[in-house]
């Protein structure tokens, strides 16, 4: 919503500066935006006289002026052909920045020297279009700003008004505001109406068919109008609160509804068959053009207004091109009406139609504004379209509003608030604002009637909204809740989620954020098969594009997309995570999301530098980042599963997570073909784990174990084994075998190659001896180190290198 | 005799001296008291001497030796501390080469915001609770007083997924949420992931918010003021300037919108707060008597105010990231600066 400084001051009597006011709207709740000066910098384009104007001796269709700026008379250079020896001009001067960041200086053209520029309206943005330069009245000042000349000088405010304030959908709305504030009185317009012998009640009807829609609809009738463009004043005015000019009536309705917040409608009357109004919901099917030239298909929903025969606007959303206001229109029905708000807003959004009127409507127009509304447009148009106001007014209001009365008591203000005000002081800050106060039952109580301009006021407690916004926020004392909360362990979810997190940082990995949101052939890319669960997506049905049009159900697109997109940046070793959810549909109308880690990774093991090495992230790497992860949350006892876990990984170089049966996720090089579709070109290693899982399988934190006072014995041993026997069942021979005293064991060396036999591999393996009661002798090591190596070569058929 | 001897001290102890390193000076010694050494000749001949002489030479001997043995140990000393500071002057390295420092990773700006916060509002018995980002009409918008036709539901563009299942537009359901999970008194802090169909400069259609809402019996406005300016001065700065000024939110009456004082130009005007000296930071208000009776927690009994604010725009005036988009970007330049 944008006001004026000067057109508020029509209405109320301040001294704030615009700054000020400004200041003040806001901490009032009205929220200024913007705050704009009109003329504001061209101080220095002034009223000047051309005293001579020539030919320019070296172009035909420029002139030379001289020019008098009521100081001294100088030379300008002009392009404009309606000016003549004797007009007044704008004269821009040097130095003046004209709208549009245009500079003026002191230059030459074809030789010769020009002290500035006369100016267009266009050029002081002043109209949109103008032909030649502007030419002044003669009463006007020589020297003075042209702006201050013409009593253009003026302030946009611009307030992003929240929805419950329709009130302040107009200057006079927020005129009131600003009397409240400086304790003035609030000045209305009083239009005068001089009207015909003509009875309105003779000339045309308003039949309302549909009084829950139209409660109320009134009109007037302005014979023998001249169309024509509205004056200068009105024009500025509009366009400074953004509305375009049309003509002398359409251009009143604007202006009415702008000053007085309420939408107004004005019909050729010649085009209303019947001559008469009829207020009714739409057939269903019916097609009706809008004054924009759009065709809409209404709905029995949709209240049109009709004449004797057929609709002629949609309510309070937009009149009709059947109807419309043209040059040649001689006499207006004149609309002021008021209609429900739901309905308004439905048929708005239905037709994708949203308009100043309905704008207004929907969020509650004032019933009892009606009257003043249409005698003020009414006087308007006669005045500038020299028209005659027939007799009367047709108001068709079946059922006047009652005035709600609503119960304020005294100390639920002071209790909510914590403010000390009593009952006088409530009583005169809602009285500022227009509410009627009357004493209640007893001292405690407050009636407060609401007027109609106030529909969001609605209970006690929006009364106390008003009380302390106008008592001030700021004067509201500081002060600490008093009571007590039982303390709180954070649950579970959110302490595994907080340790991953840190763990995988820990472990090299910046979290990255990608939008919940891929495009529906994200998934496709990923080779997943027909009936993979993840193929089964939730849509967006208003989606931004088809690239946002399914939450995501695998964030392995996005994370390579992010790796794509970081390899083109040439940032080569990259380690990403995300920790999000993906979102699997469960029926029709419900959806799991699943929290899920993942991870990925290439490039480099270490950054480049003088003392790294240079090696290349692996398999092992992902793999150990996810023993960390496992251990970081105790989760214990996790089996990997050899078979290929996902299609978009390397066959051969990936795996499954297993705890008790069940999967916590994989881990494998990203397969190549995969890599292809997403334009990398570098090995890329990936981690997915399914925090839901884990979460059933966090354990407690582990019991300490005692130390052990005593040396150890070490035993190295180098197995010759088939290729196809994994380290893993070797580890679980070792496990498995009961030999006392081991400690731990470890997997030091893996050989293949020379001196080894085709389809074989050696492994070393290390086992670390240890009593916790005694010092070992090397019999009792031998021993249980022979029976241990002895069980791997028999389960295994491997053998001593 | 004596005279040799002294001859014998004085090259003895000169060599002693002479001696450029270890080997030199075991050297001198086995010369001096070698099986064949100069000081067991002498005391070799020593058997010659007339029996009153012998203790006279004896002594002079014994001195000779003590001292040798004496300036040895100290030459000794001398010459492994040269040797030590040799060898260690050889290992110089060039400390100016960079550490080999442990590849840390990074959280992302936003989650560290928000566990600032969580953190901030833990300390004043705030617990967490979550909501999921797929939800229902009834949370996202009835039970928060925001019914159907509504035009504040204009204010938030929402992504539907059906007619009742939208992408949450604030974390505002986890108020109702919450509210009927508990019973008062209830202090909840709830970060989350919200969406609204909006994608330009300013507005990314993905981005997070943090909710905070406390019931109890008696809570005023001047507790939500109370609460929210120690949050924004632990967060921002001790004495920083705060401002709450009336505003409108379906779900809070009143309603109220916080300002602090620009923390990038410290008040006097900038580009950042459009030349105001303020920066809008959050909403906030008192709970609407609706949403209790959404709840069916008795509102003549309990109050409580609840705020919300965008962490996104936190983080970028914390860190004074100057372009939104740079959060779901994931360069790793910038991933990596916080």
């Amino acid at each position: 919503m944008i006001v004026t400084y000067n057109w508020l001051k029509e209405f109320v009597d301040f001294d704030y500066s615009p700054q000020e006011l400004c200041d003040r709207l806001t901490m009032a709740g009205l929220e200024v935006d913007a705050l704009e000066e009109i003329g504001g910098g061209l101080d220095s384009v002034i009223v000047a006289k051309l005293e001579s104007v020539e030919k320019h001796p070296d172009a035909d269709k420029l002139t030379v002026c001289q020019v008098n700026n009521g100081n001294e008379v100088v030379q300008v250079v002009c392009g404009a052909t309606n000016h003549k020896a004797g007009d007044l001009v704008a004269l821009a001067q040097p130095g003046s920045v004209l709208p549009g960041d245009f500079k003026i200086k002191k230059s030459k053209i074809r030789g010769q020297i020009s002290m500035g520029m006369l100016c267009s309206e266009k050029e002081l943005a002043l109209a949109e279009d103008s032909a030649g330069i502007l030419i002044l009245p003669q009463s006007l000042l020589l020297g003075q700003p042209v702006f201050d000349a013409l009593n253009l000088k003026d302030f946009m405010i611009e307030i992003g008004l929240t929805p419950n304030r329709p009130d302040c959908l107009s200057v006079v709305g927020v005129a009131r505001e600003v009397a409240a504030m400086c304790d003035q009185e609030l000045i209305l317009p009083a239009p005068q109406i001089t009207e015909s012998a003509v009875k309105i009640t003779d000339q045309t009807s308003v039949v309302i068919e549909d009084a829950d829609y139209c409660p109320r609809y009134a009109a007037r009738m302005i014979k023998g109008v001249k169309i024509g463009p509205s004056p200068d004043w009105m024009v500025r005015r509009l366009e400074a609160v953004g509305m375009r000019s049309i003509n002398n009536v359409v251009d009143v309705t604007n202006y009415v509804m702008m000053e007085l917040g309420h939408p107004m409608h004005a019909f050729d009357f010649k085009y209303l068959e019947e001559g008469r109004i009829v207020v009714k919901r739409a057939q269903q099917g019916e097609k009706f053009i809008s004054l924009d030239d759009q065709e809409h298909e209404m709905i029995a929903e949709d209240l049109m207004i009709c004449d004797g025969k057929k609709p002629v606007a949609m309510a309070g959303v937009m009149g009709g091109q059947n109807s419309e206001v043209q040059d040649d229109t001689e006499d207006i029905l004149l609309e002021a009406a008021y209609f429900k708000p739901t309905a308004i807003r439905r048929t708005s959004k239905r037709h994708g139609l949203h308009t100043e009127s309905s704008h207004r409507f929907e969020r509650g127009a004032d019933i009892d504004m009606i009257p003043v509304a249409l005698d003020r447009a009414a006087s308007l148009i006669a005045e500038l379209g020299q028209g005659e106001v027939l007799a009367g007014v047709i108001d068709n209001y079946p059922q006047p509003l009652q005035i709600p009365v609503l119960t304020l008591n005294v100390g639920k203000v002071k209790t909510l608030l914590d403010v000390p005000v009593d009952r006088e002081t409530i009583q005169v800050l809602l009285e500022s604002i227009g509410l009627r106060v009357e004493d209640g039952e007893n001292l405690e109580q407050l009636l407060v009637a609401v007027p109609s301009f106030r529909p969001d006021l609605e209970r006690e407690v929006d009364l106390i909204e008003e009380v302390a916004r106008l008592y001030g926020y700021d004067r509201i004392p500081v002060t600490m809740p008093t009571g007590t909360v039982d303390a709180t362990v954070p649950p579970q979810r959110q302490r595994v989620q907080s340790s991953l997190r840190n763990a995988i940082v820990a472990c090299g990995f910046s979290e990255a954020m990608n939008y919940s949101f891929y495009g529906a052939d994200s998934v496709e890319k990923l080779g997943l098969g027909e009936d993979d669960q993840r193929r089964q997506q939730v849509k967006i049905l208003n989606p931004l594009s088809e690239d946002q049009s399914v939450m995501r159900t695998s964030l392995v697109p996005s994370l390579l997309e992010t790796v794509a997109y970081n390899l083109a940046y040439r940032s080569n070793d990259l380690r990403l995570f995300e920790l999000r959810p993906v979102f699997l549909p469960v029926g029709e109308n419900a959806c799991q999301e699943r929290l899920t880690l993942t991870a990925v990774a290439c490039g480099r093991r270490q950054p480049e530098g003088w003392a790294q090495t240079g090696e290349l992230v692996d398999f092992y790497d992902l793999k150990g980042v996810a023993e960390e992860l496992l251990s970081a949350v105790c989760i214990n006892d996790v089996q990997v599963t050899v078979e290929t876990p996902e299609p978009y990984l390397h066959p051969g170089k990936s795996c499954r997570l297993m705890h008790s049966g069940k999967s916590l996720g994989s881990i494998g090089e990203v397969h190549p073909q995969v890599l292809a579709v997403f334009d990398i070109e570098q090995p890329v290693y990936l981690l997915e784990l399914d925090v839901e899982e884990m979460l059933a399988a966090v354990g407690e934190y582990s019991q300490f174990k005692p130390l052990s006072r005593y040396p150890d014995v070490i035993r190295d041993s180098a197995l010759l084994l088939d290729e196809s026997i994994a380290a893993a069942q070797v580890m679980e021979v070792i496990g498995r075998t009961k030999v006392k005293y081991i400690e731990n064991a470890v997997l030091f060396d893996l050989y293949t190659g020379k001196g080894i036999p085709e389809g074989k591999k050696s492994l070393a393996v290390r086992v670390r001896y240890r009593d916790l009661e005694k010092t070992l002798t090397e019999n009792e090591v031998a021993k249980g180190h022979d029976k241990l190596i002895n069980a791997i070569c028999q389960q295994l058929g491997a053998e001593i290198r | 005799m004596k005279e040799q001897i002294e001859q014998l001290q004085e090259k003895a102890l000169s060599d002693l001296q002479l001696a450029a390193d270890l080997k030199a000076l075991q050297d001198v010694r086995v010369q001096v008291l070698g099986k064949k050494g100069a000081l067991t000749e002498v005391m070799k001949g020593m058997r010659d001497l007339a029996p009153e002489e012998r203790p006279v030479v004896g002594s002079l001997v014994n001195t000779l030796k003590d001292q040798f043995e004496t300036r040895f140990a100290e030459r000794q000393a001398e010459l492994q501390q040269q040797a030590i500071a040799g060898k260690l002057a050889s290992e110089k390295i060039d400390v100016t080469l960079p550490g080999r420092r442990a590849v840390l990773g990074s959280k992302h700006p936003v989650t560290l915001v928000s566990e600032e916060i969580v953190d901030i509002f833990s300390r004043l018995g705030f617990m967490v609770e979550e909501g999921p980002e797929i939800e229902q009409d009834f949370y996202n918008f009835e039970a928060l007083n925001i019914p159907k036709d509504h035009p504040a539901r204009d204010m938030q563009d929402t992504f539907y997924i059906t007619d009742d299942l939208v992408l949450r537009t604030h974390t505002s359901p986890v108020q109702i949420r919450a509210m009927l999970k508990h019973k008062p008194p209830l202090r909840v802090i709830a970060p989350g992931t919200v969406y609204r169909r909006d994608s330009d400069l300013t507005h990314s259609p993905m981005f997070h918010q943090i909710e905070g809402f406390l019931v109890d019996e008696k809570v005023t406005f001047g507790d939500l003021k109370g609460i929210l300016t120690h949050f924004l001065r632990e967060y921002f700065g001790e004495g920083l300037g705060v401002r709450f000024r009336p505003s409108f939110f379906p779900f809070t009456e009143p309603s109220a919108e916080v300002d602090i004082e620009c923390v990038i130009c410290g008040g006097e005007g900038c580009r950042v707060c459009s030349r105001t000296g303020w920066l809008e930071i959050l909403g906030c208000g008192m709970i609407d008597p609706e949403v209790f009776g959404s709840v069916d927690y008795d509102s003549d009994k309990y109050s409580g105010f609840a705020f919300g604010m965008g962490l996104e725009r936190i983080a970028m005036l914390k860190y004074g990231v100057g372009d939104l988009r740079l959060f779901f970007e994931n360069d790793l330049r910038f991933l990596k600066q916080f």
